[in-house]
């Protein structure tokens, strides 16, 4: 065998490999796109057919039929995941500039600590937060799940900081002696060069906030203050049996940060490798 | 004159670090606190005022409960069995992703993208594809010849199922893995390869000890993970079939929402606050003798 034909040979078994792989993590998406498009009595089939007689949106009707609060639990969840992101890009940006632009002596012992609420694992502060929230009485209001986010998330913290560290100190230098204060600085001269990590932070936000569960699961009881994925558990409860509706529902819920993917992939690929994690 | 003005700097320091002493102190500090405090005592709901302190009482009927031991060790396969396994799962994929061909980017969005899918509508996708009856894995796996499975419902396979779904959404990893494979220096590889080294002996001894970083960085989130294990189980088959899927934050869930115990679901949550500190620690020590940082002598 020649040298380009065993790298053919190899360039192949690569492709091959992938494409099975593949097939294996992409496969579930494409069961679910197929069971939304097929009738019900379709689904009931055995063995089951691998893609739908015919195009057929009928599920979708069903779904908004059986659950009218569809529409207010995905209006929902974009106003809660826009709240968020607001407040996280206000409050983070704030604070991590104190953190990068300071020194004195209470910056490097505060720092760690922030560091160190990033470590905490969220269920044991599951129970302390409940009842906290119990006592202000924001349980079934979307406070608790708003408010934090506009006083600084130790992750958004991080990724402003690592960002604020890397702009040069001349420019500060500069604003000062043009009578500038430390708000002028942050202002004028920090915040418009950090549009890169201004939009990944908006996308991860978003994103986080889109994906959340727990909190609105633990903290919202009233149907119509659900977000998207709090109302799709109750659906799971109400039409366990109508498969296709339960698809189109799935399939609701990803289109939003399916199109982020789509446009600001990159965004969101920083921010996992910034901070090791999506949540 | 130069101290007011230091003086007076640090006090715009802590304007601008406002926000988050407040939230710190508010969403952190406060419910610790009251948490250690209401675990000593015998408080059910979580605005009780009547309470009484009865020491360590809840920590010892904690053991006692019921489903308590059932849960610790279902938490325990889900770090023993389910941590290696999709550390592997992630490292993996991460090696196939890093294969140097035409397309790889589509490639690596598409192995993504179940990553971002929200978790119950994972879990309404699983639930299709693992049904015994409808589902599309059955029907796969009986062109093979393999009889009817019951993924769901079998004691045996809900732990290995939830693990797999783990395997499933494990892109964040997978991407960690990707960033380091790549920056590892690729005359090292080619130096071995001088010597006449297969491939797999290349990657224990090159491949392997540079990225022993991120894998200790994985290990270390992947094992917090799944110590606190609850939203998957709960969605898939509410802890079931017969507590084979109920894990110890299950156990704390049901503990403050089923039974009305708060203070006991507190402390559960110290207990299990403790046990994730202690073996986040010891992975920390045991790693200074596996993982290797380059330009550390």
């Amino acid at each position: 065998m020649s040298a380009s034909t065993k790298r053919l040979f190899s360039q192949t078994g690569k492709y091959a490999l992938l494409t099975v792989v593949l097939a294996l993590f992409a496969g579930p998406l494409a069961w679910m796109l197929s069971t939304m498009l097929k009738t019900k009595a379709e689904t009931y089939k055995a063995p089951p057919s691998l893609l739908p007689e015919s195009l057929n949106f009928e599920s979708f009707n069903r779904l908004f039929e059986v659950q009218p609060l569809m529409w207010r639990w995905i209006g929902n969840s974009f106003i809660i995941s826009i709240l968020v992101v607001i407040g996280v890009i206000l409050s983070s940006s704030i604070v991590a500039y104190g953190f990068s632009r300071f020194s004195n002596k209470y910056k490097n012992r505060l720092f760690p600590i922030v560091l160190m609420t990033m470590m905490i694992p969220p269920s044991v502060m599951m129970i302390p937060s409940y009842v906290l929230f119990t006592k202000l009485h924001w349980v079934d209001t979307w406070l608790p799940l708003i408010v934090p986010a506009w006083l600084g998330g130790a992750y958004y913290i991080f990724l402003f900081r690592q960002f604020f560290m890397s702009i040069p100190h001349e420019l500060d230098e500069a604003t000062y002696l043009d009578g500038g204060n430390r708000w002028t600085v942050f202002s004028r001269v920090i915040l418009p060069l950090s549009k890169p990590i201004v939009m990944t932070t908006v996308i991860f936000a978003f994103v986080n906030t889109w994906l959340d569960f727990l909190g609105p699961f633990l903290y919202i009881k009233n149907n119509e203050m659900f977000t998207l994925s709090v109302g799709l558990q109750l659906l799971i409860g109400q039409t366990s049996q109508d498969f296709p509706a339960l698809a189109a529902g799935a399939f609701i819920s990803i289109v939003p940060i399916g199109l982020l993917f789509l446009f600001a992939q990159r965004y969101i690929v920083e921010g996992v490798m910034l901070t090791g994690s999506k949540g | 004159m130069k101290n007011r003005l230091r003086r007076y700097d640090t006090s715009v320091f802590f304007l601008f670090i406002a926000p988050w002493i407040i939230g710190f102190t508010l969403f952190f500090l406060i419910p610790f606190g009251t948490s250690v405090f209401y675990a000593f005592t015998d408080a059910r709901l979580p605005g009780a005022v009547d309470y009484n302190f009865i020491g360590f009482s809840n920590f010892q009927e904690m053991l006692n409960n019921p489903t308590f031991g059932k849960s610790l060790l279902n938490t325990l396969y889900f770090v023993g069995v389910g941590v290696p396994v999709v550390t592997a799962g992630m490292l993996l994929l991460g090696l196939l992703l890093n294969m140097n061909v035409k397309g790889i980017a589509l490639y690596r969005t598409f192995y993504y993208l179940p990553t971002l899918v929200p978790i119950v509508a994972t879990v309404i996708i699983w639930r299709l594809v693992f049904n015994s009856e409808f589902g599309i894995l059955n029907a796969g796996l009986s062109v093979f010849g393999i009889g009817k499975t019951d993924w769901l419902g079998s004691e045996g396979l809900i732990k290995p199922v939830i693990i797999l779904l783990q395997v499933w959404i494990s892109g964040s990893g997978v991407l960690i893995f990707l960033a380091a494979l790549k920056n590892v220096p690729k005359h090292l590889y080619e130096a071995v390869r001088i010597d006449g080294a297969s491939r797999l002996r290349a990657f224990f001894t090159i491949t392997l000890p540079m990225i022993s970083p991120s894998i200790l960085f994985v290990v270390i989130i992947q094992t917090m993970y799944n110590f606190q294990m609850f939203t998957e189980a709960l969605l898939l088959t509410k802890g079931g079939p017969n507590y084979a899927a109920y894990t110890f934050v299950y156990n704390i869930y049901k503990s403050a929402f089923t039974d009305l115990q708060f203070s006991m679901a507190m402390a559960q949550s110290i207990f299990l606050f403790a046990i994730i500190s202690l073996v986040t620690f010891v992975l920390m020590k045991l790693s200074n003798r596996f993982v290797y940082y380059e330009g550390e002598k």
